[in-house]
């Protein structure tokens, strides 16, 4: 980082496209980005430092993109957005160091040392976005709605439902279906055809356990969700208990939307 | 009705939790979305991974294994499911996503052929009219004929035969009414049938698959004095030559009231399952052989340290490993770096030396590794210390070793 250089919080719409537009201006105009804020985030705009807005601009953030493609490779282009979906607090701020350094680079050769602290972190961020994607192809549940809709609610630590849609449309073909993230709130839809961003109005289901009112959801539901709560508690062994192992790989923040881990159901 | 199939699948899962292996992993895309790495989508509060619905087709048994909770002596309840429940069940629970697929296995009812019959049922009702491309697991029953093995091994992904005993001798005292031949037989149909697929697929991309994710089993570990040296031979054996995907080890839990034949434990061998498992991972990972891990003489695992520390107590002379310039094979065999570790060490040591801060980074377990690795950063005299001091201070240091291998 270069010394004297002015500090500057940037505030963008919280997309990829705003945050590298964001980029492009600080390097454009040499400052020193103290944060990126998201606009959309509800986050507190600091009072003492200088605020400069980047409103998402195509052309200059496909720019950033194809200077990191250039420099280091699609497939690296690939990893850093995949780390901008992070739901890490610093995140933003890795990836812009890590920037610096790649366009001070020519030969991209900087970001082929994964041991270098600036390129470990990004990529762990990205590893830990990967690694959440994969988890949620098992934590989401889908309940039947009475006019033969699926629904599920998530509220995952990063902002991935959109990379959910290869494995589910994959899996069950032409059916239509709905992923929900609670906490970010927009979802996606597959209609058994195409996928659309969604914005739900009406929210008519429960943000505290994911359920919806017993008249929205299909008659036969209630009965599998049970059988699946049964077949939960029948097949641990009473002998061998290891809560601990079962904490680490399915978090507590995980559970409010799995129905097996839904308290009262318990036997 | 609906109380029925709840009470039914009660009994048969509860019947079913004992049989440890229900990966679901190792089908490239056989007919819907099974991916090659397995999908976890639940945890029971033992800690295992619920991936697939793992049931019993029946618990009814004309078998009298003394290991097992369903033999026809136990007074148990008992159920049987129909062919077009259970596939049901298991395109009711796959389409919320509860379930990556089926683990069906069943007590022998009437004959083995009369069971694998039923098994064979549920699977193509599955596969043919609900269409289901979802993961299936299914148990040969040891006996059946074989063109219902072979029937099987067209609709399922995974084919699994149990061992259950490690020698034949301690089998036939234990499960009277069977023998290794019947266990070995199906095993070696399995593995020549998937051969021929693959051959056959190479010519003819259309050509049917044959058990794409291969077969597996499993053995219990404690119910009978074979010592580990004894089961890791076995197990290295079976990978080669029966080509399994998976061995899986299984304390043995006294189920059955107290029976003459086996041992009275109070819990389950823990400790050493999960050593087996270490052992397990050291030959299909760390390119070890059964032989460099136990031997005739120390023919059991070390319940205080794990395979590959107590193998480099055993071998001072391979270490210290200079991780700037040794080759893969020999890193692997550092205790505390594990695969990820040293193949981030081999692709980047070219960039600069491998230092203490960016080992920690790719959470090498230095506690350990310090004393088998040089490096510029740590004293010498880690590396030179003989064998027995180390491990005293590993043990001295690590209670924290014992807890965290009771984890598994």
């Amino acid at each position: 980082m270069k010394p004297n250089r002015e500090k500057v919080a940037y505030v963008f719409d919280g997309s990829l496209e705003g945050f590298y537009t964001a980029v492009f201006m600080a390097f454009r105009d040499k400052t020193e980005p103290s944060r990126f804020l998201a606009a959309n985030a509800g986050q507190q705009i600091p009072l003492l430092e200088q605020l400069r807005h980047a409103p998402a601009d195509p052309a200059l953030a496909a720019r950033v993109d194809l200077g990191v493609a250039k420099r280091s490779g699609a497939k690296n282009a690939c990893m850093l957005k995949l780390a901008f979906r992070s739901g890490q607090e610093d995140v933003l701020l890795l990836i812009w160091r890590y920037l610096c350094r790649l366009f001070d680079c020519p030969d991209g050769s900087f970001c082929r040392n994964m041991l270098d602290p600036d390129v470990w972190d990004v990529l762990q961020a990205a590893r830990r976005v990967k690694r959440e994607v994969h988890r949620f192809h098992g934590f989401v549940r889908f309940r039947k709605t009475a006019d033969g809709f699926w629904f599920a609610l998530i509220d995952p630590d990063n902002d991935i439902v959109d990379l959910l849609i290869p494995h589910f449309r994959g899996r069950y073909a032409a059916r239509p279906w709905v992923i929900y993230d609670a906490r970010r709130n927009r979802g996606i839809w597959y209609d058994g055809k195409k996928s659309h961003d969604v914005v739900l109005e009406n929210k008519a289901f429960s943000l505290s356990d994911g359920t919806l009112p017993p008249a929205a959801v299909a008659d036969d539901e209630e009965h599998y969700c049970r059988l699946w709560q049964h077949y939960y508690h029948s097949v641990s062994i009473a002998q061998r208990p290891n809560q601990r192992q079962m904490k680490a790989a399915m978090p507590r923040r995980y559970w409010k939307y799995l129905p097996e881990k839904q308290s009262g159901h318990r036997q | 009705m609906k109380e029925k199939v709840l009470q039914k699948l009660r009994v048969l899962a509860d019947a079913a939790k004992y049989d440890v292996s229900c990966s679901s992993s190792g089908s490239s895309g056989g007919g819907g979305s099974t991916r090659s790495a397995g999908i976890c989508h639940s945890f029971t509060e033992d800690g295992r991974c619920i991936s697939l619905l793992k049931i019993l087709f029946t618990n009814h048994c004309i078998y009298d294994c003394t290991y097992c909770v369903n033999r026809r002596s136990n007074d148990r309840p008992r159920a049987a499911f129909t062919a077009k429940e259970l596939a049901g069940l298991t395109g009711e629970f796959y389409r919320r996503n509860y379930i990556e697929g089926l683990f069906l296995s069943s007590g022998v009812m009437v004959s083995p052929d009369h069971t694998m019959e039923r098994l064979n049922e549920v699977v193509r009702i599955l596969r043919q009219q609900y269409r289901f491309g979802g993961y299936i697991h299914m148990k040969t029953i040891p006996g059946a004929d074989p063109l219902l093995v072979q029937e099987a091994g067209l609709l399922a992904d995974r084919l699994s035969v149990n061992i259950e005993i490690p020698t034949e001798q301690q089998l036939i005292r234990l499960a009277p009414e069977k023998n290794f031949s019947s266990v070995f037989r199906p095993m070696d149909q399995i593995n020549r049938e998937a051969g021929i697929s693959r051959q056959e697929r190479k010519k003819h991309p259309k050509a049917p698959r044959f058990a794409p994710a291969g077969q597996s089993t499993q053995l219990i570990v404690g119910a009978t004095p074979e010592t580990d040296f004894t089961i890791l031979k076995l197990a290295s054996g079976l990978y080669r030559q029966q080509q399994l995907k998976r061995v899986y080890y299984s304390g043995f839990m006294p189920v059955n009231s107290h029976d003459a034949r086996l041992p009275a434990l109070q819990k389950p061998p823990l400790v050493r399952e999960n050593r087996l498992y270490q052992a397990d991972w050291l030959m299909r990972f760390y390119h070890f052989r059964f032989d460099e891990i136990l031997d005739e003489k120390n023919s059991q695992l070390d319940l205080q340290l794990d395979p590959k520390l107590a193998h480099a107590l055993r071998n001072p002379q391979l270490f210290p490993v200079d991780l700037d310039k040794a080759p893969y094979e020999l890193i692997l065999r550092v205790p505390g770096i594990g695969v990820r570790s040293a193949r981030i060490i081999m692709a980047n040591r070219r960039h600069g030396h491998i230092g203490l801060s960016q080992l920690k980074r790719m959470g090498v377990a230095l506690n350990r590794a310090r004393y088998f690795i040089c490096c510029r950063e740590l004293p010498a005299a880690a590396a030179s210390l003989y064998p027995e001091q180390i491990k005293q201070r590993l043990l001295k240091k690590g209670e924290g070793q014992c807890r965290q291998l009771a984890l598994f």
